[in-house]
Formats: C-alpha cells, structure tokens, sequence
C-alpha cells in the first residue's frame, strides 16, 4: 500500500481525482462542488510533504494560501453579490498576496530584480484571478476546463522548469478540475463553480507558475503562455449541445493552448531526447 | 623584586602564547564537503558543494575548540551539471525547491557546540547543521587529523576528515522519499585550515 502511495502518479493523479470526486459528489448539492479542486491539491500536500509550516518557506507559504482560499471564496460566493469591483479587489489582494509568498526571496535581491520578478509575478496572479473571477466563476463547464488547462500547463512545464514536486502539485489541480467536470458531463446537470472554485485554482496555479519561475528555471515567456489559457476557455461553445460536449470542446481549446505553452518551454530548455 | 617579576614574567609569556586558542581559516581550495546518498536502491550517487568557507577555534592544551562551516549550496555538484539534449542535468533538480531550493535558502552552516579530542587529536565534533531553515543536531567524526608545518609554504596548518550522517526529511527535504532517493545522507568533510 505504501508502495502504491508514494508512487508519483497515484501521489499527483489517482489519489486527488478519487478524493476531489468524492467532494464533488458530496457537496454538489450543497453549491460547495468546487471545494473539489482543494480537496484534490490537498491529498497531493499530505501524501508529498505533509502539512508542515514551520519555517513558512516560499512553497509553504502558497500552501497556506490554497488552504485559505476557498474561505475566502465561500465567502464571496454566499455573503456577497457578484461584481466586477469585487473580482477586481481580488485580483489585487492576491497581487499582493504574491509579494508576501515570494518575500523570503525578494528580500535576497536588488531593487530591479524585486520589482521585475516580483512585480511580474504579481500582476500575473492578479490578471488569472481576476479574469477568471470575472469571466469563467457563473459557468462551471468553462472554470472546470480551465482548470483543467492551467493545471496540466502548470504540472508539465513546472517538471520542465526542475521542480518535480511543483509538477505533481499542478498535476493534482488537474485531476480536481477533472473530478469537478466529470459528474456535470456524466450527469448532464451543471454544478455551481463560483470563487469556491476558481478562486484557489487561479491563486494556486499563479503562484505555482510564479515560484516555478522564481524558485527554479521555467522561462518568463512561459507564463505569458499560461495566462492564455482561462481567455481560451472563453472561447465560443457550442452552447445549447449536452454539457459533456461542452466539456469536451472547451477542455479542447484550453488543452491546446497548454500543450502551445509546454512546448514553448521545452524549446527553451533543450531539443527532444533521443 | 622588581627583577624578579620581570624575569618570571618573561617565562611565563611563552606559555601563555601556547595556551591561547588559535584560529585556523579553511583553505576553501581545499575543503569540500562530500556527501553521497541511495539512488532507488541500487547505486551510490556521489556529490559534493565547490564552496564553503569557515573557521576553526582550537584550545590545544585545554582540548577545547569550535568549528563554523558554511556551504553556498547552489555550488553543489553531482557530476551531471551540463544538461546537454535534456531539459535540466542532475545538479539544476538539485537546485530546485525539490531539494536544496538554493533562491530560497542560499546557504548552510554548521555551528560546533563542543568538540572532543583522542590525545592530541581531534576526535568528534557536536554541533548544529542549518539547511532549509531548520537547525538539528549532527555529529562529525574526525576520521583523519594533523596540525604542522604545511611541507612546501611552512605555513601552520591542521587538516583531515570528518564524517556523519543525517537523515534528510528531519530538514523538511521529502521530496522524492522514500524510494527514489534515500532518507539517510552521509557526509565527508574533507577540510584544510591555516593559522592566522
């Protein structure tokens, strides 16, 4: 049993796909169905590192910030009215939120490295929650498959960037995505996404990218990539078809845009191994 | 009198010369921790960190002394530093917040917290070893010591190897345990140090 819990595809795929589906399917009822994709990152925490948050390194940090973040997002979902000031307010907090998680790291450069580095990663943050708050959080099928975009871009070209563990970390956001999208697809009815959802899957994703890129060697042009990937899941559906269709063609199109940005890193890195 | 207490005097300041801890700068051209550790069960990888820097504190007649090492730990090598075809060699996954995530925490010390001696020689060093910001216990070994004459410059010297281990996880390092990479890390400390 050990064996198969510290294997790297049932630690980043099967174990938080089972343990986001079984949030889905429980909660779905409840408007809460998004709290899949943290209970997905979480399994992937506990069974990698565990919770340890002593001392609150950069990765620990993110963490507690993905713990945090669906409070927040209940929050929003049930005590407040959408609106776009709202989401806007997001955005920035999490912009800032961004220069907290990196300080340890900053703290070590020069000016124009901090706002560079820093600044970038923050606005980067910023502009996936705040587009994905504004434009992918009242359509579940579009945040699901954005989710599932982000977090195979972000798993893929993290393992690229050196850091494996930042890999199966963006991997088990995947597979919550994918536990999310698969009961609307089967089922045919759609859950409720909200900031429940979107908000830790963009914070969590953003930050993940950012640290890849701060903390080991993913290029800057590749979260450039990255941040195409929630306006693909905007892209024109084919809207009155069955979700699963739905599912399927916006899943397409964010998938094609994270397929565009790994292999834009692995050109950045080195050819294809013989 | 007064000749008295000079004379004594004047015998006893070489004593108290002897007596007086001397501090040994490492030669960093000459001290390298080494390090090796389990690969999936089958091989020893080897490595060491290119530089370090640090002092020891010796008290030879009171057998007392003190070791600060630290390590720039992006300077690790594995001996798979050029990443050739691939995306990344060895030592730029070594870098990474998998492991060392050198951005983060640049270095690491170790800071003696008692030595011992076997004779004359330097026996077992206690001290604390900071890596990914958590401080735990380690303890060296002096396998190999010898203070003189270094033979071409003459300049005083002490050197040798110290060795121990650690267990990896106890510094937050889990990535890849327990199969790929083993827990358990053993450390040789090769090491050179001149009197100032």
């Amino acid at each position: 049993m050990n064996d198969l819990l510290n294997h790297p595809a049932v630690q980043g795929g099967l174990a938080p796909f089972v343990a986001a589906l079984i949030v889905a399917l429980v909660l779905g009822r409840a408007r809460l169905a998004g709290l899949a994709v943290v209970a997905g990152f979480c399994t992937t925490v506990y069974l990698v590192s565990g919770f340890v948050f002593e001392p609150l390194s950069v990765t620990r940090r993110i963490v507690l910030l993905a713990l945090a973040a669906p409070v927040i997002g209940i929050l929003v979902d049930f005590a407040f009215t959408p609106i776009r000031l709202g989401n806007a307010i997001l955005a920035v907090a999490t912009g800032a939120a961004t220069f907290w998680v990196f300080w340890p790291v900053l703290q070590q450069k020069d000016l124009k490295t901090v706002m560079l580095m820093g600044g970038g990663s923050a606005l980067f943050v910023a502009w996936l929650v705040g587009f994905s708050q504004n434009f992918l959080s009242q359509h579940p099928i579009r945040a699901g498959a954005a989710g599932l975009g982000l977090g195979i871009g972000i798993g893929v070209t993290a393992v690229l960037g050196a850091s494996a563990l930042y890999g199966i970390y963006g991997i088990s956001l995947a597979a919550g995505a994918g536990a999310f999208l698969l009961p609307q697809m089967i089922g045919g009815k759609e859950f409720e996404a909200g900031a429940t959802f979107m908000l830790p899957l963009a914070l969590t994703v953003g930050l993940l990218a950012a640290a890849t890129l701060v903390l080991a060697q993913l290029p800057w042009y590749s979260l450039i990539a990255l941040a195409f990937i929630p306006l693909a899941a905007r892209l024109p559906a084919p809207e009155k078809s069955p979700l699963w269709i739905q599912a399927v063609a916006i899943s397409a199109c964010t998938l094609a845009v994270a397929t565009a940005t790994i292999a834009l890193t692995w050109q950045s890195g080195g050819r294809l191994p013989a | 009198m007064s000749r008295l207490a000079v004379a004594l005097l004047a015998l006893a300041l070489p004593l108290a010369a002897v007596a007086a801890p001397e501090t040994y700068t490492l030669d960093p051209y000459h001290t390298y921790p080494n390090f090796s550790v389990d690969h999936m069960g089958f091989s020893t990888v080897y490595g060491r960190f290119d530089k370090s820097s640090g002092k020891i504190i010796l008290d030879k007649a009171a057998k007392t002394g003190s070791l600060d090492l630290t390590v720039e730990t992006a300077s690790i090598n594995a001996a798979d530093n050029e990443k050739g075809n691939r995306q990344r060699s060895r030592d730029d996954h070594l870098r990474s917040p998998d492991f060392f995530n050198v951005a983060e925490y640049p270095r690491m010390t170790y800071k003696s917290t008692g030595v011992k001696f076997n004779g004359d020689n330097l026996a077992t060093v206690e001290g604390n070893l900071t890596l990914l910001g958590v401080t735990k216990p380690v303890v060296l070994q002096v396998d190999r010591w010898k203070c003189g004459p270094h033979p071409i410059n003459k300049k005083e010297m002490c050197g040798g190897n110290a060795s121990g281990t650690l267990k990896r996880s106890d510094f937050g390092m889990k990535f890849a345990l327990p199969v790929a990479v083993s827990d358990e890390i053993k450390l040789i400390i090769g090491f050179e140090a001149y009197k100032e």
